[in-house]
């Protein structure tokens, strides 16, 4: 008999320690998201959509990238700095595929989340991934390259880092559309760094060695840039097509002025927005079907620019 | 002695357990009850809360917007004031230029004709583009529609180079002199500030407000991104159907409110279940770890309690136990406990003395009123047996018989001496034997001729104890009923051995015999005709003092004779 009460207190202390255990604490939570860069529309449009949600979970976040998106080694020097913080969820894009990989497996071995946006990273410990599909969007790119009337389409690439594991996603996905039409031909590629100055260097470089390129393609907002500055400055709107990435507000009045003639442009706010919300959903331990999330993307033309829908796309709130 | 007792086949619950079972019930119960009602309360109120909440939000939103409105209003007016008014064109490009340039919510002011052909614009230092086609600042059939104000939907403009602000066009269609024409002037107004406005409005902890036209169209959302990616949908055909005022839809409370100007309506969102849910649910853990508590609390109790009262009953329980299955030896000690307890205990232990007490004083009785009665019993003389052999003697006297005179008075004087015994009942075997020898001498004087006896007799039990007068109330027998009624000279053997740990007499005679009725009433019954003692009597001693294993048995043939033996154990004469 009393061996038998003596289990069940026993069994009911469990029960209410265990009610103990679980019961949350109503602290706010920190979410280091570290970007590539902090300066280009797309990151500021992600810096929304982190805002929005951390106001809507009730998160507390720093929003901090390198100055330069090549500078890995700033990356790193953030994460540490988010692992003394004592980070709850570390938000991360990369500058490397392969360079950060120790600092972040470090911070999922202490037991804090990692949710990779927008650039991968060369680890399987990462807990989930949101991005542009980036093949695909690099199809879209083709598919808009494909577009353009004329018999012969001799194409030309400039597109950033060859570490950057986004950029060449894109590229692969571009190529391997447009391999699917006979009138192409790829004449060159040209790999420069993720600024306006090099991609400018880049473009007129590739323009002079194969002058018979009459479409470029490119695969970031400071690229496009480059190309669009490029084309502006050697005059040949006419002679080359451009299709580009992202709806910076230069690039934006370069599709209406003809430098560019395609922007395929991501959904920045829904990437940070849904970042946050996944951060939220693994600090409070609700299960993911998927580890995956892709945003979509929309490729604007000057003649669906002005839609109602596509106004909200590529024009951000200031 | 022992009674039967009926097994006791299913343990019932046991006292403890009934108790725990009970008080688990009933904190249980209290606790489930207390939660459901706590819950529903605190859930209304909350509701309540959350819904003054998201009300006081919307209005507060509704007066900024409203004011936001009427400046609008304002620079409009005094915008159309003064163009309407103006002496010259130079006159108007300066204002507006001067407006735009100050007022920071102006993106650009424009005055077109009614065809939609820019006359003047003032817009600060940005550059207008070549190419006008596709204005989105100016709609034909929207301006011309509208009498008063016409306040478009929030679009881009797209008249400048590199800039493309987000605005809502304001529109009026006036008369300008210095145009000599009916003009529309036209305010593009940032959006900028509503919307981040409108960003910053917060209903409890997700909440948001948004802007809604009459048609049940988004004018703006601070989400939108997300609700065009998909990723997020509002119910818009519900909320369409809502008037003004707070309604709860599916866990979430809207807030709708119309607002002056335009068509649009703001749109409080908050969500019940968040507000409410997070703090039931805390709740509810809170008093739930409070009812187990109580309920370990309760345990503990009675384990305690069991310790102090279940446990005692149940020793006392099985104490009555022991006592029902031997009464007689069973020896109770008391068992301390609380008041009721040990009150229960110290009668249970002065019962169990009382009827130990009762039994022994019962038995004692028994025996002693047996032993007086046998007492008295051999006490007797048989006075016929008296008469019979003083008669014998007187003639034998008569006779000159002196010398059978003188062996028949030693021979009665020796029976009775030894029938008296000083009044002990065991007497040794050798006296037994004396006493039969006595008895047959006498008999033998008077049925003279008519039987013969002989002894056989070990001489090593000698000394063993028995009862007196065992032997000559059988040979009493023997000679009466057995011998007397034959024609023939009878005989009569008596024979005295040890039989392991026994003693066996054995009495045989070669009388008529007895049947098997005559056997069995003999050992049944006290025949008193004329004999002192029956041999009832001397079966019912040797029972009495050595147990229901000694006795008398009789072994009987018609015709042919009677053996009676008489079978008791081997006692020394020290060990009375």
């Amino acid at each position: 008999m009393f061996k038998r009460l003596f289990a069940l207190a026993l069994s009911l202390s469990l029960i209410a320690v265990s009610f103990c255990g679980c019961s949350t604490s109503l602290e706010q939570k920190y979410v280091a998201v570290i970007t590539k860069s902090t300066t280009s529309e797309f990151w500021q449009a992600v810096s929304a959509g982190v805002n929005a949600a951390s106001s809507e979970y009730n998160l507390k976040y720093t929003f901090q990238g390198p100055d330069n998106e090549e500078d890995y080694e700033a990356q790193n020097q953030m994460i540490e700095k988010a692992i003394a913080d004592k980070a709850n969820v570390i938000i991360f894009s990369a500058v490397d595929y392969n360079k950060s990989v120790e600092e972040i497996e470090k911070a999922r071995d202490l037991g804090i989340y990692v949710v990779i946006i927008d650039s991968d990273i060369n680890s399987n410990k990462v807990n989930i991934r949101i991005s542009t599909d980036n093949y695909k969007a690099g199809q879209m790119a083709g598919n808009e390259a494909l577009k353009i009337a004329g018999d012969k389409l001799n194409l030309g690439i400039v597109n950033f880092d060859v570490n950057s594991a986004n950029g060449q996603q894109r590229e692969q996905g571009f190529r391997d559309t447009v391999a699917e039409d006979s009138r192409v031909s790829v004449m060159g590629t040209v790999n420069v760094q993720s600024n306006v100055e090099s991609s400018i260097a880049g473009t007129k470089n590739l323009i002079a060695s194969h002058p018979e390129i009459n479409v470029i393609a490119t695969f970031n907002e400071w690229t496009t840039l480059g190309v669009g500055y490029a084309i502006q400055q050697l005059g040949l709107q006419d002679k080359i097509s451009v299709i580009a990435f992202d709806n910076n507000i230069v690039s934006v009045g370069m599709l209406e002025t003809g430098e560019i003639d395609a922007l395929i442009v991501q959904n920045p706010f829904a990437i940070g927005y849904l970042g946050m919300e996944s951060a939220y959903n693994l600090i409070i331990g609700k299960s993911h079907l998927q580890s995956n999330l892709y945003t979509d993307t929309t490729a604007i033309t000057k003649a669906n620019m002005y839609d109602e829908s596509n106004q909200k796309i590529l024009f951000p709130y200031d | 002695m022992e009674i039967k007792k009926k097994n006791p086949t299913k343990k019932p619950f046991s006292l403890s357990a009934s108790l725990v079972v009970l008080v688990t019930s009933i904190v249980v119960f209290l606790m489930t009850v207390s939660v459901f009602v706590f819950a529903t309360t605190l859930n209304s109120s909350l509701v309540d809360t959350a819904t003054t909440n998201s009300a006081q939000s919307v209005e507060q939103a509704k007066g900024t917007l409203n004011l936001y409105a009427s400046q609008i209003k304002q620079s409009v007016d005094l915008g159309v004031k003064k163009i309407a008014t103006a002496n010259s064109r130079n006159e108007v490009k300066e204002y507006i230029d001067t407006m735009a340039k100050t007022n920071g919510d102006i993106a650009a002011i424009m005055i077109y004709d009614l065809n939609g052909n820019l006359l003047e614009y003032g817009a600060g230092d940005v550059e207008i583009k070549q190419d006008l086609s596709n204005n989105l600042s100016f709609n034909k059939e929207l301006f011309a529609a509208s009498a008063d104000y016409c306040i478009t939907a929030p679009h881009i403009q797209n008249i400048f180079k590199n800039y493309y602000p987000w605005v809502v066009t304001v529109a009026r269609n006036e008369w300008a002199g210095c145009y000599n024409t009916q003009v529309y002037i036209v305010m593009d107004m940032k959006f900028s500030s509503i919307a981040s406005y409108i960003d910053n409005v917060g209903i409890g902890q997700h909440g948001y407000c948004f802007l809604m036209d009459t048609k049940g169209n988004i004018v703006y959302h601070p989400q939108q991104q997300l609700l065009y990616a998909g990723i997020k949908s509002e119910n818009l055909d519900v909320l369409h159907s809502f008037i003004n005022g707070v309604s709860i839809h599916q866990n979430t409370i809207y807030t709708v409110q119309d607002l002056d100007i335009s068509t649009w309506k703001v749109v409080g969102v908050s969500f019940v279940d968040e507000l409410v849910g997070a703090t039931v649910r805390q709740v509810v853990k809170i008093i739930s770890l409070i009812s187990l508590c109580c309920v370990l609390i309760a345990v503990i109790m009675i384990m305690i309690f069991s310790k102090i009262v279940s446990s005692p009953i149940r020793s006392l329980v099985n104490a009555m136990h022991d006592f029902e299955k031997n009464a007689k030896d069973f020896q109770y000690k008391r068992i301390d406990g609380i008041g009721e307890i040990n009150m229960l205990s110290q009668s249970f232990e002065h019962m169990v003395i009382r009827i130990q007490e009762l039994m022994d004083k019962v038995k004692n009785e028994e025996i002693t009123l047996r032993k007086t009665e046998l007492k008295a019993l051999q006490a007797q003389i048989n006075p016929h047996f008296l008469y019979n052999t003083l008669d014998s003697i007187q003639w034998m006297c008569e006779q000159n018989k002196m010398q059978d005179a003188v062996q028949m008075v030693g021979a009665l004087a020796q029976l009775f001496r030894i029938s008296i015994s000083k009044g002990k009942e065991l007497i040794t075997i050798e006296k037994e034997i004396h006493h039969a020898e006595s008895y047959l001498l006498i008999q033998s004087f008077r049925y003279k001729n008519q039987f013969v006896y002989k002894f056989d007799v070990d001489p090593k039990i000698l000394n063993y104890m028995c009862n007196k007068i065992t032997l000559q109330p059988i040979i009493e027998n023997a000679i009466y009923h057995g011998i007397s009624a034959m024609v023939d000279e009878g005989e009569i053997i008596i024979s005295a051995k040890s039989d392991g740990n026994d003693i066996v007499f054995e009495v045989k005679d070669n009388g008529v015999g007895m049947t098997e009725e005559q056997c069995k009433s003999i050992l049944l019954k006290d025949l008193s005709d004329n004999s002192g003692i029956g041999i009832k009597n001397v079966n019912d001693r040797i029972k009495i003092y050595f147990g229901a294993d000694y006795g008398i048995s009789i072994h009987s043939v018609l015709d042919e004779g009677t053996t009676i033996t008489i079978r008791f154990p081997k006692i020394e004469g020290g060990q009375i």
